[in-house]
């Protein structure tokens, strides 16, 4: 069937090799192979490769448009009844999140180049961008859930490597590790799911894993507790790799790596996550219950997400946690069965992030700086980091008519009649999002120049270029929108709900303009509001949480088992040992050299054996 | 004539090596033993050639009698099940030889005992005798004793002889069983017969299986019989701990699989539920107890102790895809583990000590061991499971496999492999994370600064097995039909000789 | 208990603020002399030399001819595009000209010294609302862009002249290593105290160098630094480039987190030391350790000498880059201790006790910032 479909179409297989390839091209200058020339080439090499990957994928969405939807799959490996393929599934909602993954990877290699200009190894961190990029064209693109994991998994890992990428700053040493962690547990759950689905429904492509689902529902074949411990298996994953409460924390942490892969891992990474969630959710759908901890989660994380990164100090973490508490939006746009909006704000939420994230990586580029308390008057001086903050924000946040108004005008006019409730919700968190845009801008491009803000000329062209080609990318985002969902077109809702939503807006940018910003290094002087300020400045106190919850549990139960397996294991055999001291001394004494009396305990036991055969031969 | 040349090889290098006339250097010995298992190598490849992947049964039979009156015959076979266990013999036996250094004290007698594990391995993997197996068993048994009593660390004379006794109780379990097992179904011939057990009382059955999963559960091991292992790699050289962990602990599991699950079907049905709860507390006992080690190498040798559960759950489910798993986790298993112990060997040699409260910042580019770092971390992902390599594919199939049999046994073992992660990345965050410096665990920060560590370099050649091993960790990982096609019909065999319990996945 | 291998761990040889004193005013050098320190510092001060010329000579290209060029693609090749060199710079095959723009940021950003205060005087401004009207006339992108950001291309105009100052500075500097590198070869510099004393007397000998800066747009002649406004190369550039480069520096994101919450970094510049005297030389070439690429560079410039008697040491070629930024740690000692010592308010000798006290305390001062600082390359 596929030797009729065109070339770029055949050969799709090839889109996350360009990535994993560009990592292998960086491999003799990441390991310091090439040692008398600098690194540079293997960036312009994975630059190279990312922008095949950027056309290729161009190419397969013209022939999809002429086309329609395709599929395609590779055999993997066959053992029994497990059947594990590669599968493709070309249709124009993957390809645009594909164009989405590629191209934010290239405009952030480019804008890397810039921003790790002074870095060394330059040629590690592209490897690993590349091997980024290779896994998440896979995950977008993928037809069944084996190799979305098998990708997610790989994302994990490159997290990791990413966040870990200056492995010799003490805090990077734990945020590495934490980060991995964290997504780990939801990977190990989802992995749970993944393996029990496939037991029970066989086949691992998403098409035959919901015409299962139907199935299950139809005639009942697993239990309700099976279907949501299931549903709850499947959740976690996406939970995790969508920094959603509680598995939130990694997001921040994760903060600790370098400025160009936080732009990926807040635009795209989040996004590839909620992607796979919203490929699993008829699945997920056949347990009420997952479906409430989906919408709870959603809430959860969308509005404390809102308010933690209102409290927020660090510039990188302040939008982070603005991360979380979008993906939060998603994930009840999906629990709430409307993937088509959510696919929306997805796509407007990462590009708009990115640019938001450029802005902040030239910041602190060019102020050697991350706090707010410290930062100040750049707005006159740097005009395209000004202008990229402003467009990002203007992106995300329900006021001007750019890709944030007309998702939260979709989605609130599609769920004040069911859920009223939800709708208010993003209002509100529509509200937080312009309170902390406008802080953030207040605090650090408005006012008098600060110590560290004296001297801050605008950023080279490597950064300042991606940024303002991605600001006018951004603008063009509605027309976009436009393109991808035509029906019913993304201006379908009243003139009250888009009062409305410009009104939450408004509200917040009101409260982020006229709250009092903070000084260096200070706390309020009210109690009440201290402990506010400390309860969502240290994010709830999540990190004190899960040490007491989970990290000194398994602590204690680790030294538990050392103490079990010292005193009681080894004590036993100690003992026992001493019983037989005799043995244990007359072996002992052979290790001196004294081969023989080995031998000849070794000869005595096969004149044992072979006495003892004899007589066992008699007796048959 | 195959199989035999795979024990003639050895067995005559071994004679040849001490026999050798004059008195070779012991780099010369070196070199003689490499040639040696380089071509016993070349023979395991040809065997793997020479093998149809999808005949049933054991192939390129031997059969000679030998001592008949005692029902000793020479037979050999291979199948599926154990030709993947031959192929990593040769591959790790040559990888040991190869990472030997400094061997001044009787290197000769030290190559030697090298070979004489290599053939005694291959002769059990490859005999279809029982008393054969067990001959072989036992035969390698000696040499890795002395290498650990006469070539191990400071405590060396307490962990081989904690190793001998244990080890020793493992063989006469097994001896036991088999000669049980003749002596009440009254055939004397010990050749392989899955059916001879029919002819017993379940309650005999189950004696013989038990001892014989105590018996192959030491040598595995399986907790509470693991004691000997921690201690055994501890005090052992690195080229040992690599053949220990890589090859010689599959001798149980094969066992396990070959003897157990293949002679005693009913019984192993019998005992599947109880087998999978053991197999969950051993893994979780094993990780849990690694997060606890501050030794780098014990980290390891309970890390093993966890991961040899996951085969003994796979064998426990008993369905065709859990059984290939175990064969999928033997293999990787033997390649993750070797590489491991490879590398904390390389830490030891270079920084004297492989204690993570005083190792830090090992990824230093210039005057660390970065190469080493990164094959840590490509080993330390592979044994947590991440895709794209071994650990993966092995453990997905295991648990796959496992989960309609056994489905809490399964989930628990899933939380093991989570708590891999948890002590690998300790392990790599702590030794190669941070500022590069041997640190006092209680000394201040600023004077640690300043303490200038100065490692000597590793030699390209030293990485250069570590490479292998982790170009074959990574194959299997994207490439798992290079290994599934070799073993999925023994293994679907295997399944299917027990009826019922396959039928639930 | 952990074992620690003895022969892995070296004893601490920092020496504190009083032996730092005691050493400046007894006119000792700060570096113990040594014939392998004379080897090391003479050594890497001529690589460094070498390097130091390429990166004056692109400093001043880009800000005479790459100046206010929104896209400067070709910044780096000094005006030679021959398709040999940009395959050399697309091969990385070149000096990282990327570590001078981070000196140049770092001197820039510290804001201190005679030149900074101009560039905040109502003369400079002057001169910047000149330059951006004749822009203005030819750059539609700056036209349409100066108006709505006022402070955007001052603040260019303001870097452009740190960078041509640092060209001029690094000029001096260059010739001074070469030529103390042929000195030595001459025999007339013999010991490290002679090291100090020729830096000292060629810092001396350029203290009143003028430093000016002038660019030229479609013809016409801008001043940017004018002559008139007096600045003078060791008051007005070479004090605040010790201060910004040698003494504070800028954190390394490699070594030091920038989490606001985590407050590593301290909100006074001020009291940063993450100079090349206060510098772990361990991790260069690790990730984030911007000196790696003067390391790097320098490592393509050794004088075989060096090298020979590098490859004997510690790894040889395995870490030479770590060696090489010991030396160079030990080199800038030697620096540091000329231009104290040429600051020094009154000769050493004297025996009037107001000039002594006014030594001591010039004395005191520095011993302050660097009893903290890297002192235990300073042993033999």
């Amino acid at each position: 069937m596929s030797d009729a479909l065109p070339l770029p179409l055949q050969l799709i297989w090839l889109v996350p090799l360009y990535g994993f390839s560009g990592m292998l091209l960086s491999l003799p200058w990441a390991t310091g192979w090439i040692k008398l020339n600098g690194p540079r080439p293997a960036a312009y090499l994975n630059l190279l490769v990312t922008l095949l990957a950027v056309l290729h994928g161009s190419l397969v969405i013209r022939e999809i448009y002429a086309l329609g939807p395709q599929h395609l799959d590779f055999p993997w490996f066959q053992a029994a009844d497990l059947n594990l393929r590669i599968g493709f599934d070309l249709s124009l909602t993957n390809l645009a999140a594909l164009e989405l993954v590629t191209t934010m990877s290239l405009v952030c290699q480019v804008f890397a180049l810039g921003y790790l200009d002074k870095e060394w190894s330059l040629a590690r961190f592209y490897a690993l961008v590349g091997f980024f990029e290779g896994a998440m064209a896979g995950v977008v693109l993928s037809s069944n859930l084996f190799m979305s994991y098998f990708l997610l998994e790989m994302l994990t890992l490159s997290t990791y490597l990413l966040v870990g990428f200056w492995y010799a700053q003490p805090l990077v040493v734990t945020a590495a590790r934490d980060a991995f962690l964290t997504k780990r547990v939801g990977d190990v759950l989802l992995l749970m799911g993944v393996v029990t689905l496939s037991a029970w429904a066989g086949s691992m492509e998403f098409t035959d894993l919901y015409a299962w689902a139907g199935t299950a529902r139809e005639n009942q074949l697993i239990s309700p507790l099976a279907g949501t411990l299931l549903g709850l298996g499947l959740i976690a994953g996406p939970m995790g790799k969508c920094a959603q409460f509680p598995m939130h924390l990694w997001l921040d942490e994760a903060m600790e790596g370098p400025n160009p892969a936080s732009i990926l891992r807040n635009s795209v990474v989040v996004t590839c996550g909620a992607i796979v969630l919203m490929k699993l959710m008829p699945v997920v759908a056949l347990s009420p219950l997952a479906t409430t901890v989906l919408l709870a989660v959603g809430t959860i994380s969308a509005l404390g997400g809102g308010l933690v990164a209102i409290a927020q100090v660090d510039l990188k973490r302040a939008f982070s946690y603005s991360t979380t508490s979008y993906l939060g939006l998603v994930f009840i746009a999906i629990a709430l069965q409307k993937p088509g909006i959510a696919l929306l704000l997805l796509f407007a939420h990462g590009l708009a992030r990115a640019l938001q994230f450029m802005s902040v990586g030239s910041i602190i580029a060019t102020t050697n700086c991350q706090d707010l308390t410290e930062l100040g008057g750049l707005g006159t001086r740097m005009p395209a980091t000004a202008v990229a903050f402003l467009v990002g924000s203007a992106g995300l946040v329900g006021l001007l008519p750019l890709g944030g108004f007309w998702c939260y005008g979709l989605l609130v006019e599609n769920l004040r009649e069911v859920a009223p409730a939800i709708a208010l919700i993003f209002l509100v968190t529509n509200s937080l999002a312009a309170a902390n845009v406008t802080r953030v801008y207040r605090s650090v491009f408005l006012g008098p120049a600060t110590p560290k803000t004296k001297r801050a000329p605008e950023v080279n062209w490597l950064m300042a270029l991606p940024m303002v080609s991605l600001a006018v990318i951004v603008l063009l985002v509605p027309a976009i929108m436009q393109r991808i969902d035509p029906v019913p077109g993304i201006a379908s809702f009243s003139l009250p709900v888009g009062l409305a939503v410009v009104a939450s807006g408004l509200v917040g940018v009101l409260a982020g303009s006229l709250a009092p910003s903070d000084a260096f290094w200070s706390r309020s002087r009210r109690p009440t509001l201290r402990l506010l300020q400390d309860l969502l400045a240290y994010d709830f106190y999540t990190p004190e949480i899960y040490r007491r919850t989970i990290v000194r549990p398994v602590a204690s139960l680790a030294r538990l088992t050392r103490w079990f397996d010292i005193t009681v294991v080894k004590g036993m055999v100690d003992g026992l040992g001493r019983l037989s001291l005799a043995t244990a001394e007359g072996l002992r004494l052979t290790v001196s050299g004294q081969l023989q009396t080995y031998v000849l305990t070794v000869v005595l036991a096969v004149v044992v054996l072979l006495g003892s055969l004899q007589v066992l031969r008699g007796v048959s | 004539m195959l199989l035999t040349s795979l024990l003639l090889i050895p067995f005559l290098g071994t004679l040849a090596l001490l026999l050798w006339p004059g008195n070779p250097t012991p780099s010369r010995l070196r070199q003689i033993t490499i040639g040696i298992l380089a071509v016993q190598l070349a023979f395991s490849l040809a065997t793997a050639l020479a093998f149809d992947p999808a005949q049933v049964g054991l192939q390129l039979r031997e059969q000679h009698s030998w001592l008949p009156g005692i029902g000793l015959d020479y037979a050999l076979g291979v199948d599926g099940l154990s030709l993947p266990l031959v192929l990593i013999n040769g591959a790790l036996t040559l990888v040991s030889a190869v990472i030997t250094r400094d061997i001044s004290q009787r290197p000769r007698l030290y190559f030697a005992m090298l070979l004489l594990i290599s053939g005694a391995v291959n002769g059990a993997f490859l005999a279809d005798n029982l008393l054969l197996f067990f001959l072989f068993y036992e035969l390698e048994l000696i040499p890795l004793w002395l290498l650990i009593s006469v070539w191990g660390g400071v405590n060396r004379a307490y962990a081989a002889t904690k190793f001998l006794i244990f080890t020793a109780a493992s063989g006469m379990l097994i001896l036991g069983a088999f000669l049980g097992l003749a002596l009440l179904t009254g055939q004397v011939d010990f050749s392989l017969t899955p059916v001879l057990s029919d002819r017993l009382a379940m309650g005999g059955q189950l004696w013989l299986l038990g001892a014989l999963l105590i018996g192959f559960g030491i040598k595995i091991p399986l907790v509470p019989l693991h004691n000997w292992l921690p201690d055994a790699h501890t005090q052992a050289s690195t080229p040992v701990s690599v053949l220990l962990a890589g090859v010689l602990l599959k001798l149980g599991t094969y066992g396990l699989l070959r003897f157990g699950l293949q002679l005693f079907p009913e019984a192993w049905e019998r005992l599947a539920p109880a087998l999978a709860i053991w197999a969950a507390v051993s893994v979780l006992y094993g990780s849990l107890a690694a997060i606890a080690q501050t030794d780098m190498k014990r980290m390891v040798a309970y890390s093993s102790v966890g991961h040899m559960g996951y085969v003994l759950l796979a064998a426990a489910a008993n369905t065709p895809v859990s059984l290939l798993g175990a064969v999928f986790q033997m293999v990787s298993h033997g390649l993750i583990s070797a590489l491991l112990f490879l590398l904390v060997g390389i830490v030891y040699r270079k920084t004297g000590t492989r204690d993570l409260e005083v190792l830090r910042g090992l990824l230093n580019p210039e005057r660390g061991l970065p190469l080493t770092g990164s094959l840590m971390t490509v080993a330390v992902m592979a044994s947590a499971g991440l895709p794209g390599m071994a650990g993966f594919i092995s453990e997905f199939l295991v648990f796959r496999g496992s989960i309609t049999a056994f489905p809490l046994a399964t989930l628990l073992s899933m939380v093991g492999s989570g708590l891999t992660a948890v002590y690998f990345l300790l392990l790599v965050n702590r030794a190669f994370f941070g500022r590069l410096a041997i640190t006092p665990p209680s000394g201040d920060a600023v004077a640690d600064a300043r303490l200038d560590v100065q490692l000597a370099p590793v030699a390209p050649r030293e990485t250069i097995p570590a490479l292998a091993l982790a170009a074959g960790v990574v194959l299997i990982g994207v490439w798992p039909h290079s290994l599934g096609r070799i073993s999925e019909v023994a293994t679907t065999a295997l399944a299917t000789l027990t009826t019922g319990s396959g039928g639930l996945g | 208990m952990p074992i620690i291998p003895a022969d892995l761990v070296h004893a601490n040889l920092s020496i504190d603020q009083e032996e730092v004193k005691r050493r400046l005013l007894a006119s000792e050098t700060l570096l113990t002399d040594s014939a392998d320190h004379l080897l090391e510092v003479v050594g890497i001060l001529e690589s460094y030399g070498e390097v130091l010329d390429a990166y004056s000579i692109n400093l001043i290209y880009q800000a005479e001819h790459q100046f206010l060029n929104p896209i400067p693609i070709f910044k780096y090749l000094d005006g030679d595009l021959s398709l040999g060199k940009i395959w050399r710079h697309l091969n990385h095959d070149r000096i990282n000209f990327e570590y001078a723009e981070y000196c140049q940021k770092a001197m820039f950003w510290h804001a201190t010294g005679g030149m900074d205060a101009y560039l905040d005087s109502e003369a400079f401004a002057e001169n910047c609302r000149r330059i951006i009207a004749a822009k203005r006339r030819r750059d539609p992108l700056l036209a349409v862009l100066a108006p709505l950001f006022p402070g955007f291309l001052p603040e260019l105009i303001r870097s452009a002249a740190t960078t041509h100052a640092l060209g001029q500075f690094w000029r001096v500097m260059s010739d001074l290593f070469l030529d103390l590198a042929a000195a030595e070869r001459d025999g007339r510099v013999r010991d490290i105290p002679g090291v100090v004393a020729f830096i000292k007397d060629g810092l001396v000998a350029a203290a009143a160098n003028p430093i000016h800066y002038g660019v030229t747009i479609g013809g016409e002649h801008f001043w940017v630094l004018p002559p008139e406004a007096g600045l003078t190369f060791l008051v007005d550039v070479a004090v605040p480039y010790v201060e910004a480069v040698f003494l504070r520096g800028m954190p390394f994101l490699g070594t030091v987190s920038f989490n606001a919450q985590a407050q590593q970094i301290s909100p006074d510049q001020a009291r940063f030391t993450y100079g090349a005297l206060y510098a772990d030389p361990l991790p260069s070439m690790g990730a984030g350790i911007p000196p790696s690429l003067l390391m790097q560079d320098m490592y393509r410039h050794l004088p075989p000498k060096l090298h020979q008697w590098y490859l004997q040491r510690t790894r040889g070629e395995g870490d030479v880059r770590v060696k090489i930024c010991m030396s160079f740690q030990k080199s800038m000692f030697c620096v540091t201790n000329a231009a104290i010592n040429g600051t020094m308010p009154h000769p050493l000798n004297s025996s009037d006790p107001a000039a002594q006290a006014a030594n001591g305390a010039h004395a005191q001062a520095w011993a302050e910032r660097l009893g903290i600082a890297r002192t235990d390359c300073l042993a033999a």
